[in-house]
């Protein structure tokens, strides 16, 4: 609502015609405007020009309040209590997404796809050199929704593993957790590195790493082997440049 | 330093964590945790926006709230190329804007609060100085219209450009560059008769 509210009002474009001509001729405006872009040393005038000089003083006497008042402030606010009274509210009004169906379909099981989301993001968390950012599981075939399930997740991914790998490690990982720990069929996953991580940024900064490492362990030898499609793509768009 | 402008430097975000962009998705996805991540790490900053703007903690910490709250529902349609600060910002001064044109059009300005004296100050002389200086400039900004008052905080205390101010309020730079004058103008006047 708020955003489009606000146009220019017709007061604003007629600002010019309240401007002051100083007595040795000079626009108020054009005098501030040459103390803020720096121009006000280049010209003597301004030096020399005491109605110009008192506009300056004025102006650096209002600058001067402003400063001071910025200096009373005790640093940046604690927002403490704001974060927690504004996730009281959102927690009130979560986005879960559709249900998806979790075992056989017989079994009338379903499981949020937010949910599972969650799930899967954490477990590619906790994969070394490697974040998770958009997860979405949906029906592979949109008629049957009770059927086998898509995954599609980005990540962002640290230089140093072969991208391929990688994306060989994620795609296993996800189908250990969805089939292991969740209990949802998977019938493809498609993983895509849109992004590299700095090496100096904390990959566990909020979540801690689950404990799961290295890349070829072999994850009890069956990691490809559920029904992943190979066809996967470690495509790497906008990688290094994506913000 | 004369003729270095008014020692304003254009506000230079903090370089953006390299995870920011992957919370976002995540938030938008209706991960509550990863949004949970970014209001503890914009809180701050999104505080001291509004509570300068509005002039009044409370009030700020209402509109904040409001805002991050509408941050949430919009995030699913949010774009990915975009700054988030900068929406996040945009929602926030918005959200501060529509509270003063709530307040009573005539404000009571023996009712601006007086600040509360920090610990850090260097002279008990000096800073009772200093803290004269901010109430008569609080009162001062409290004679401002809402649109001037916005446009002002930006410029002076955030250290805005006319352009991003521009974008952040929605309007025309020629109203940006109005507000600005007019605030300056009135601003300064209030504050020669205090000195």
């Amino acid at each position: 609502m708020a955003m489009s509210a606000n146009r220019d009002r017709p007061e604003d474009s007629r600002y010019e015609e309240e401007d002051e001509r100083l007595d040795c001729g000079r626009l108020l405006t054009d005098v501030w405007d040459a103390w803020d872009t720096g121009r006000s040393s280049d010209d003597p005038h301004f030096a020399d020009c005491p109605h110009c000089s008192a506009a300056l003083a004025d102006l650096k006497g209002l600058g001067d309040a402003v400063r001071r008042s910025c200096a009373q402030e005790p640093g940046p606010p604690d927002a403490t209590a704001v974060t927690a009274r504004v996730m009281d509210l959102v927690r009130l009004e979560l986005r879960p997404g559709r249900p998806l169906p979790l075992g056989e379909p017989e079994e009338d099981h379903w499981m949020v796809e937010a949910a599972v989301a969650r799930m899967l993001r954490a477990a590619v968390d906790g994969l070394p050199g490697v974040r998770a950012g958009s997860c979405r599981v949906t029906p592979l075939d949109h008629e049957d929704p009770t059927g086998e399930l898509h995954v599609r997740v980005e990540v962002a991914a640290s230089l140093g593993v072969p991208m391929r790998d990688l994306a060989d490690a994620v795609r296993a990982r996800i189908a250990e957790v969805a089939d292991r720990d969740i209990g949802i069929r998977l019938a493809t996953t498609d993983v895509l590195v849109v992004d590299i991580l700095d090496p100096v940024d904390s990959l566990d900064v909020f979540y801690e790493a689950s404990g799961h490492g290295g890349y070829g362990e072999g994850n009890d030898g069956t990691d490809t082997a559920t029904g992943d499609h190979a066809d996967g793509r470690a495509d790497g768009y906008g990688t290094g440049a994506a913000r | 330093m004369p003729g270095d402008g008014n020692q304003l430097t254009e506000r230079v975000p903090d370089a953006v964590p390299s995870d920011e962009a992957l919370l976002v998705v995540r938030a938008g996805e209706g991960d509550e945790d990863a949004f949970e991540v970014l209001v503890r790490r914009h809180g701050p900053t999104m505080l001291q926006l509004a509570t300068r703007v509005l002039g009044d903690r409370a009030d700020a910490e209402d509109a904040v709230q409001d805002a991050f709250v509408s941050a949430w529902r919009k995030l699913p349609e949010f774009r990915r190329d975009a700054s988030f600060h900068t929406w996040l910002y945009r929602i926030v001064t918005n959200r501060c804007l529509n509270r003063l044109r709530a307040r009573r059009p005539a404000a009571d300005l023996d009712s601006v609060p007086e600040q509360a004296a920090p610990e850090h100050q260097a002279s008990p002389a000096r800073a009772a100085e200093s803290r004269a200086a901010a109430d008569a400039l609080a009162k001062a900004m409290a004679a401002l219209s809402p649109e001037q008052r916005v446009c002002w905080v930006l410029r002076e205390m955030q250290g805005l450009s006319y352009e991003s101010i521009a974008e952040t309020v929605g309007i025309s730079l020629q109203a940006v560059r109005g507000r600005v004058f007019r605030a300056r103008r009135s601003l300064t006047e209030a504050m020669s008769a205090w000195r």
